[in-house]
């Protein structure tokens, strides 16, 4: 029985897995999918269509276990609690506005510009400065030669970027300017390539490895 | 009428095979893997988390199961069942987070095969892997109040990250637990590297699996990228030179 279901998740994953693959290779010229290419291409949009569908329900899913996790720490009264009741308050006020006003209606918009924009914004203004000082966490932490690098790279490509720094008039403006650009369209460019083709022929096989079953993420 | 990429296929196929070749090869070849610190200390900041009660908490990045940034968080799943397998038995077993509710949902189904594996179903409950926030910067500010009311000393980053990773680790770092963390996006790598004690640069993310629990299938797709990095290299090259003559294909 246990051996028979693990079969099924497999030939399921490695099946449609398989499918949605190849519909990736198939090119239809005509509008209407006839013959096996077509069936191929039909059936991986259709799997696809399947598959938005099923990430929608997995969000819901998502949010009841969001839901379930805070809703024991408030029953247990763990540390933060508090945390907890506002965030399952506020999910509940926007739930049900969302719900009786539509999600495009002026009350849910303010909400979402009146707080979600103005919170997430702040993040990324907070990033800034966690970067600023992460710069210099790296000087300390990090004194090889990669590390020495990294810290003068970045100090030459602001030099060269940020208004005001060296005068626009001034002989070095041309130099670091120039430099900044090389640094950025040689320099990194080229290591980013041969970082995204790592990147690339890693994430092929790790897909790969689902697809022939090798790696069961699904369960056993 | 319609067409078939053969090129396509062609790689895909080459791909398969080598993996293949490579899976049958196994260990009767030896393998050298380069030092990567961060999976070194690793399982010392586990076993450290474990003796001292404390608890490790595993992202598993923003990015959407059925995206294409899943493929990091995938290779994530390979540190979630290593650490799973070293703390099942811990007082504080780990804590899964992620950014995505199907991904929550994989992450769990992992968790539980590796409970039902060590004959300790009883002591897994589905709260272990959650979804935190279903938007990057919604995720990460949950992320502080987990780290400190979870008592977390070790805070793994594997999976996709955009510009709020540098956030997550930060927040890790602030605590003053061990962070890893590794993502598929050049420039968020760049962000890891100024902000976690242990970056995991390029595909490193990817070689998770053959490092920490040294499985043979991982240890053949490793082979299979540099053989196949190799080959690229080569082609580079050769277009390089073949340029240089002015011979143009």
């Amino acid at each position: 029985m246990k051996i028979g279901a693990y079969m099924l998740w497999a030939a399921t994953a490695v099946g449609t897995g398989l499918i949605v693959l190849l519909g990736y290779f198939v090119q239809l010229d005509a509008a209407a999918p006839i013959g096996l290419l077509g069936t191929i291409f039909g059936l991986r949009l259709l799997i696809m269509r399947w598959a938005v569908l099923l990430a929608a329900v997995g969000l819901v899913l998502g949010l009841v276990n969001l839901f379930t996790v805070h809703w024991r720490k408030i029953s247990d009264q763990e540390r933060g609690w508090g945390y907890s009741a506002l965030l399952i308050l506020t999910f509940f006020i926007t739930l049900i506005l969302g719900l009786v006003f539509g999600p495009d209606s002026r009350v849910v918009l303010l909400l979402f510009n009146a707080i979600q924009l103005p919170v997430e914004a702040s993040l990324g203004a907070l990033l800034a400065i966690t970067l600023t000082l992460a710069g210099f966490r790296t000087l300390q932490r990090r004194r090889d030669l990669i590390g020495l690098a990294f810290i003068f790279t970045a100090l030459l490509v602001l030099i060269g970027s940020g208004p005001g720094i060296v005068p626009n008039a001034s002989p070095g403006f041309e130099l670091f300017s120039g430099l900044r650009n090389w640094l950025a369209q040689v320099a990194a460019a080229g290591g980013a390539r041969g970082v995204l083709l790592g990147v690339a022929l890693g994430s092929i096989l790790t897909g790969l490895r689902v697809l022939l079953a090798i790696d069961r993420p699904y369960g056993d | 009428m319609g067409s078939i990429d053969l090129l396509g296929l062609f790689v895909l196929a080459v791909f398969i095979v080598l993996l293949l070749v490579f899976l049958a090869i196994g260990d009767r070849r030896r393998a050298l893997f380069r030092p990567i610190q961060g999976y070194e200390a690793l399982d010392r900041a586990i076993e450290r988390a474990v003796e001292a009660g404390e608890r490790v908490h595993l992202s598993l990045g923003t990015g959407s199961l059925i995206g294409t940034d899943s493929a990091p968080a995938l290779a994530g799943l390979a540190i979630l069942g290593h650490i799973a397998r070293m703390t099942t038995l811990s007082d504080k077993p780990m804590v899964v987070s992620t950014g995505d509710g199907a991904m929550a949902l994989l992450a769990q189904d992992s968790l539980r095969s590796v409970y039902r594996a060590a004959g300790a179903l009883d002591r897994f409950g589905p709260n272990r892997a959650r979804m935190l926030g279903p938007t990057p910067f919604s995720y990460v500010a949950s992320l502080p109040i987990l780290l400190a009311n979870e008592d977390v000393s070790a805070h793994i980053l594997a999976g996709s990250f955009g510009a709020e990773g540098a956030l997550a680790a930060d927040f890790g770092e602030r605590n003053g637990t061990f962070v890893l963390a590794g993502t598929d996006d050049a420039q968020s790598q760049a962000l890891l590297y100024a902000t976690a004690s242990y970056p995991l640069i390029g595909e490193e993310i990817f070689a998770a699996g053959a490092y920490l629990q040294k499985d043979p299938a991982h240890r053949a797709s490793l082979r299979v990228q540099d053989a196949v990095r190799f080959i690229l290299i080569g082609g580079i090259l050769l277009g390089g030179l073949l340029r240089l003559l002015g011979i143009s294909l």
